[in-house]
């Protein structure tokens, strides 16, 4: 009933939320000037100039161009890309393909091993094993990924040579139908070792750049929650009857200390969002991030725009879902107003 | 009544138990040389202020302390424990006169030496605890059902297995399932279907009736429905009510109950206390009865132990202390207890404080609150001694020192 | 003057006096909280050390002319490896001294940090106390506005807005307190309606002490606890997404910044020239973590519950 409410009401407030995304977007790119120079050349005449502003409705009021940009945006028209020299809408799906099976990678391997050395420490508090993770976590939040990289490609790449760079091998890339955009599951569905080999091969350098960080938001978590659960009355409880301390710590304070960790699943999921802009940048990975580096250099608005649209709405999206499922999962919560 | 429980040999004895935290001001005294019995049978009331060390007392019985900050110093806790009746499994059978034990005992052990693998055997089965606040001592997460449940699974997975009907040599899989130990892919392995299967669901049947026997007997309503509910949908009574039906889910020799009611409206606190008695007097399981309400634990206990600033200052039949209470802290306590007949505004209060408990010098931890206090009592240490055989007191009142005044309560004017 | 007045005043000023009293033994105590924490005091040891080299910067290393932020260019030692005589870092593709570099950088880093810090932080501090003491619609819009900003990721956010404004390390700063003021709108806000609720306030109010007044010495100092952690947080953070804008290029080429820096030495890695990003990249690794460190640390000593974490 409550619970009913709440998602009722969250799921009310998010059209706003990214009508006001668009609005700040859109704005944020008239602050630098009518788009209109990216039609123009030198030799046009004021009429030609003209001309081309009323052909992009760039001769009408600002509000009206923002409706018929949200109106092409519905109609899935999102612009050309100078840097692309595409439409934006057709080079899209590659680049996100891409740019997500990073951030999956690095998510999934973040998610497992943040929760385990989280555990880890939480359960030994304020011995030698927490302070090094406690150490590993704020390093991981301190650490600028573009170094970070840069120094693995110095050590893996320039000295010893044995990681590559890029995406894939673009033979063996090519050598197999992508259904899904995803390399490592098209080379499965492909049923090619080459092709996964050569996929995990190019994801696991970038991973581990991207995956570094969101493995010390996720472990600093659930150390914090897991410390907080074992001083609850339960734990003791569940040890006055009798359980060993593996169970103790299982089934009771581990369990209960992923439900607060769950909130921090939407926090992760920005920083690798952010994270793949310079991790692409770095590994040459055929990413949005990489485009959007690209684009921002070259004054691409509609891309920028595009693509500052959709990861809002995604962290959006992701943090509503984050929210609504922490709801259900925990049964003390109270929702707040 | 009272004079067949004097004869009767302890369940457990405490000897010199010394208990200290490491805290940022120094080592605090927190339980300092406490000496008692529980007899089988009885229910023993702990009695004192906050922070006077009774929880920690309760608490050692089970090892439940953290152990940095805290620090066990000194002295045993000897328990003593029964056989389980082999007839019934420690569910209560004529044989056994409905107790679940066989007379006699089977051995001694000191708590505080054992391996923590022993001391988990007894915790739950031999020796069971209740919390003061059911709401908090519940995991919120898991169905109450659930949580009883891990109490069988941990103790009782022979008669588990025998009431699922397999044969007593079954090992594998089902085994640790019925012993709470699944190892990686046990999971699958016993919900696929084929006999495994089957065999899970036969144990599962088991565990829920036994889960269902437990919670009956502490007068739930329906309780096959109650298992399946999450603490947080039940009132805290009924809540309390499965932290007692889960405690005695296995007939302990001792039950530790640290102030069970004290979270709890005063008309339900009525009732529990009611469920605790009765189960307690049907499967003569021993209580130590922790709280701070004296009128309480006059009501419910057989013997009480008045402590003090982590000392016992008086312990004795319940009826001899309250109609005679020696020390003075204990009038002080009584005074302060409201009766029908209590002029209103009329109620004393013991000045000060209790004393910080960090490197406590040689001398009477109430000297300084005391109102017969003497020289005497600021130098010397007073120990526990007997003045009747069912009453001890710690006061030089009663046990003047070699030297020095001797404190007397008709010095008092005030 | 009459009898209730003087005594009136007089304890106002000794509630006053006590309170600052209360406050500084509490201070006191945060201090000493920290100063316990190795971790803190390792994060206290490299901020102390990177200002003074921000400060001392131009006695450590002659300033270039004309511009002291404009890296030096020495053409007759390009690509030399750490060790060289008057290079003691090496240098950059470009005969940039990496020393230099690193120096330097701590003072762009440091005016960087406390300019986008001070800025969100007043202006943020503002719009959250207006929001929580006003309420009403005004509350409803500016915190929807601050709903909205959170909506989009920080360095997404600062990053288009940068490119909009046209590459300079100005823009960098300027599109970072864009977009970082919100955090202390929110905080402050946050803190205004919890201590709203306080029976001291409402003490206030019942003696009839004007709104502002209650604001000023009974909501503002209390809230000062929470904004001061965020801030100084911030302080690294601030520095991370700076660098990583300029590393991406939205700052002018050949700035004496770390992020640029790394950018310009990423070249050389192929040819196993590793020391021109390593260095400057190390700098802001260890100016973040100094930050996190040290706010961490006062989070702690500030926080009861979570002694011994």
């Amino acid at each position: 009933m409550q619970l009913r409410d709440y998602i009722l009401r969250r799921l009310m407030v998010l059209p706003v939320l990214i009508i006001g995304v668009s609005i700040v977007v859109f704005t944020l790119t008239r602050i630098g000037g009518s788009p209109v120079g990216i039609y123009l050349s030198h030799e046009m005449t004021p009429d030609e100039v003209a001309e081309i502003e009323a052909r992009f409705n760039l001769d009408k009021p600002v509000w009206v161009q923002y409706l018929y940009w949200v109106r092409g945006i519905a109609m899935g028209d999102f612009g050309w890309s100078g840097v692309a020299a595409a439409p934006v809408a057709d080079v899209f799906p590659l680049k996100l393909a891409a740019t997500m099976e990073l951030a999956i990678a690095s998510g999934l391997v973040a998610l497992f091993l943040g929760i385990a050395l989280g555990t880890y420490a939480g359960a030994r508090r304020n011995r030698l094993p927490d302070h090094v993770t406690r150490i590993v976590a704020v390093s991981g939040a301190s650490l600028p990924q573009f170094w970070f990289g840069i120094l693995l490609l110095i050590i893996f790449w320039a000295h010893i040579g044995i990681a590559p760079i890029g995406r894939s091998d673009a033979a063996i890339f090519a050598s197999i139908a992508h259904p899904t955009g995803l390399y490592t599951i098209d080379a499965i569905l492909a049923g090619s070792p080459t092709a996964l080999w050569d996929a995990i091969w190019h994801l696991v350098l970038p991973s581990v750049t991207l995956g570094y960080g969101a493995t010390a938001i996720v472990a600093r978590m659930m150390r914090s929650a897991l410390v907080e659960e074992l001083q609850q009355d339960y734990v003791d409880a569940a040890r006055a009857k009798g359980l060993a301390e593996r169970i103790v710590l299982k089934r009771h304070a581990r369990r209960n200390a992923l439900v607060p960790t769950v909130t921090v699943i939407g926090l992760t999921f920005g920083f690798l969002l952010q994270g793949t802009i310079t991790v692409e940048i770095i590994y040459r990975w055929p990413g949005l991030g990489r485009w959007m580096a690209d684009s921002v250099l070259r004054g691409d608005q509609a891309t920028l725009m595009t693509y500052v649209l959709f990861t809002s709405v995604l962290f959006l999206v992701v943090n509503l879902i984050v929210d609504l499922v922490y709801a259900n999962l925990d049964r003390r919560v109270t929702l707040g107003k | 009544m009272l004079d067949e429980r004097h004869c009767a040999a302890p369940v457990a004895s405490v000897r010199d138990l010394k208990v200290y935290f490491q805290s940022k001001r120094g080592i605090v005294h927190a339980v300092d040389g406490v000496s008692f019995d529980i007899r089988d049978g009885e229910t023993l009331g702990l009695v004192g202020e906050t922070g006077c060390g009774k929880s920690v007392t309760g608490r050692s019985f089970l090892r439940l302390l953290p152990v940095p900050p805290c620090i066990l110093a000194g002295g045993s806790v000897t328990f003593h424990t029964h056989v389980v009746c082999k007839a019934c499994a420690g569910v209560g059978c004529e044989a056994c006169d409905g107790t679940g034990r066989q007379a006699g005992r089977d051995r001694s052990v000191d708590l505080l030496g054992i391996s923590s693998e022993d001391m988990r055997r007894i915790r739950g089965d031999r020796i069971a605890m209740i919390f003061q606040d059911p709401g908090k001592a519940l995991n919120p997460t898991l169905p109450i059902g659930a949580q009883i449940a891990e109490v069988f699974l941990q103790h009782r997975t022979e008669e588990l297995i025998a009431l699922a009907g397999l044969p007593p040599d079954t090992v594998g899989a089902i085994r640790r399932f019925a012993s709470q130990s699944p190892r990686f892919g046990d999971g699958w392995l016993l919900s696929l279907p084929g006999p495994r299967r089957a065999q899970r669901l036969r144990v599962e049947e088991s565990l829920a009736k036994m889960v269902a026997d437990a919670l009956a007997e502490t007068q739930v309503p329906n309780p096959g429905k109650l298992m399946a509910r999450y603490p947080h949908e039940l009132s805290g009574g009924m809540r309390q009510r499965v932290m007692i039906a889960q405690a005695l889910a296995c007939n302990p020799d001792l039950l530790i109950a640290d102030e069970p009611t004290t979270a709890l409206d005063v008309t339900v606190e009525a009732r529990i206390l009611e469920l605790i008695r009765n189960l307690q007097q049907r499967r003569k399981t021993s209580v130590l009865y922790i709280s701070h309400d004296l009128s309480l634990v006059r009501r419910i206990s057989d013997r009480v132990a008045v402590m003090y600033a982590g000392r016992i200052v008086e312990i004795g039949t319940t009826a001899e202390v309250f109609a005679n209470p020696r020390h003075p802290y204990t009038r002080g306590l009584m005074a302060a207890v409201p009766g029908a007949d209590t002029p209103r505004g009329k109620l004393a209060a013991i000045r000060g404080t209790v004393p910080e408990l960090v490197d406590p010098p040689t001398a009477c931890r109430f000297a300084g609150r005391c109102p017969h206090e003497t020289g005497t009592c600021r130098s010397n240490d007073p120990v526990l001694e007997a003045i009747t055989p069912s009453q001890s007191v710690a006061c030089f009142i009663d046990h003047p020192a070699q030297s020095g005044e001797r404190p007397t309560y008709e010095r008092v004017t005030k | 003057m009459t009898d209730v007045q003087q005594s009136r005043i007089a304890a106002g000023a000794m509630t006053a006096d006590t309170a600052f009293r209360v406050r500084m033994r509490r201070l006191f105590g945060v201090l000493q909280g920290m100063a316990s924490n190795p971790a803190t005091v390792i994060g206290l040891v490299i901020i102390a050390l990177m200002l003074v080299m921000a400060i001392f910067a131009p006695w450590l290393l002659e300033p270039n002319s004309p511009d002291p932020y404009q890296m030096p260019r020495d053409w007759g030692a390009v690509r030399k490896p750490p060790g060289t005589p008057g290079h003691p870092l090496g240098t950059t593709n470009e005969g940039g001294d990496v020393l230099y570099g690193v120096i330097w950088g701590s003072r762009t880093s440091l005016q960087l940090s406390l300019m986008v810090v001070g800025s969100t932080m007043i202006v943020g501090t503002i719009v959250g106390s207006i929001a929580g003491l006003v309420g009403g619609w005004v509350d409803e819009v500016l915190m929807r506005l601050v709903d909205v900003f959170l909506s989009i990721p920080e360095l997404i956010f600062a990053l288009a807005i940068a490119a909009v404004l046209g590459p300079s390390f100005g823009n960098i700063i300027l599109a970072l307190a864009v977009v970082l003021w919100v955090k202390y709108a929110r905080i402050m806000r946050a803190q205004v309606l919890q201590i709203k609720q306080h029976d001291f306030v409402d003490a206030a109010r019942v003696i009839g002490d004007s709104k502002l007044n209650i604001y000023l010495r009974d909501i503002l100092p209390n809230a000062v606890t929470p904004v001061t952690v965020q801030a100084t947080l911030d302080m690294g953070n601030v520095v991370l997404i700076g660098a990583t804008l300029s590393f991406i290029g939205l700052s002018e080429a050949g700035i004496a910044e770390w992020g640029v820096l790394v950018s310009e030495g990423q070249a050389g890695i192929a040819s196993g020239r590793w020391w021109a990003s390593t260095f400057p990249g190390l700098m802001i690794f260890l100016w973040a973590l100094a930050f996190n460190l040290v706010g961490d640390g006062l989070r702690d000593a500030l926080d009861p519950r979570t002694e011994g974490r």
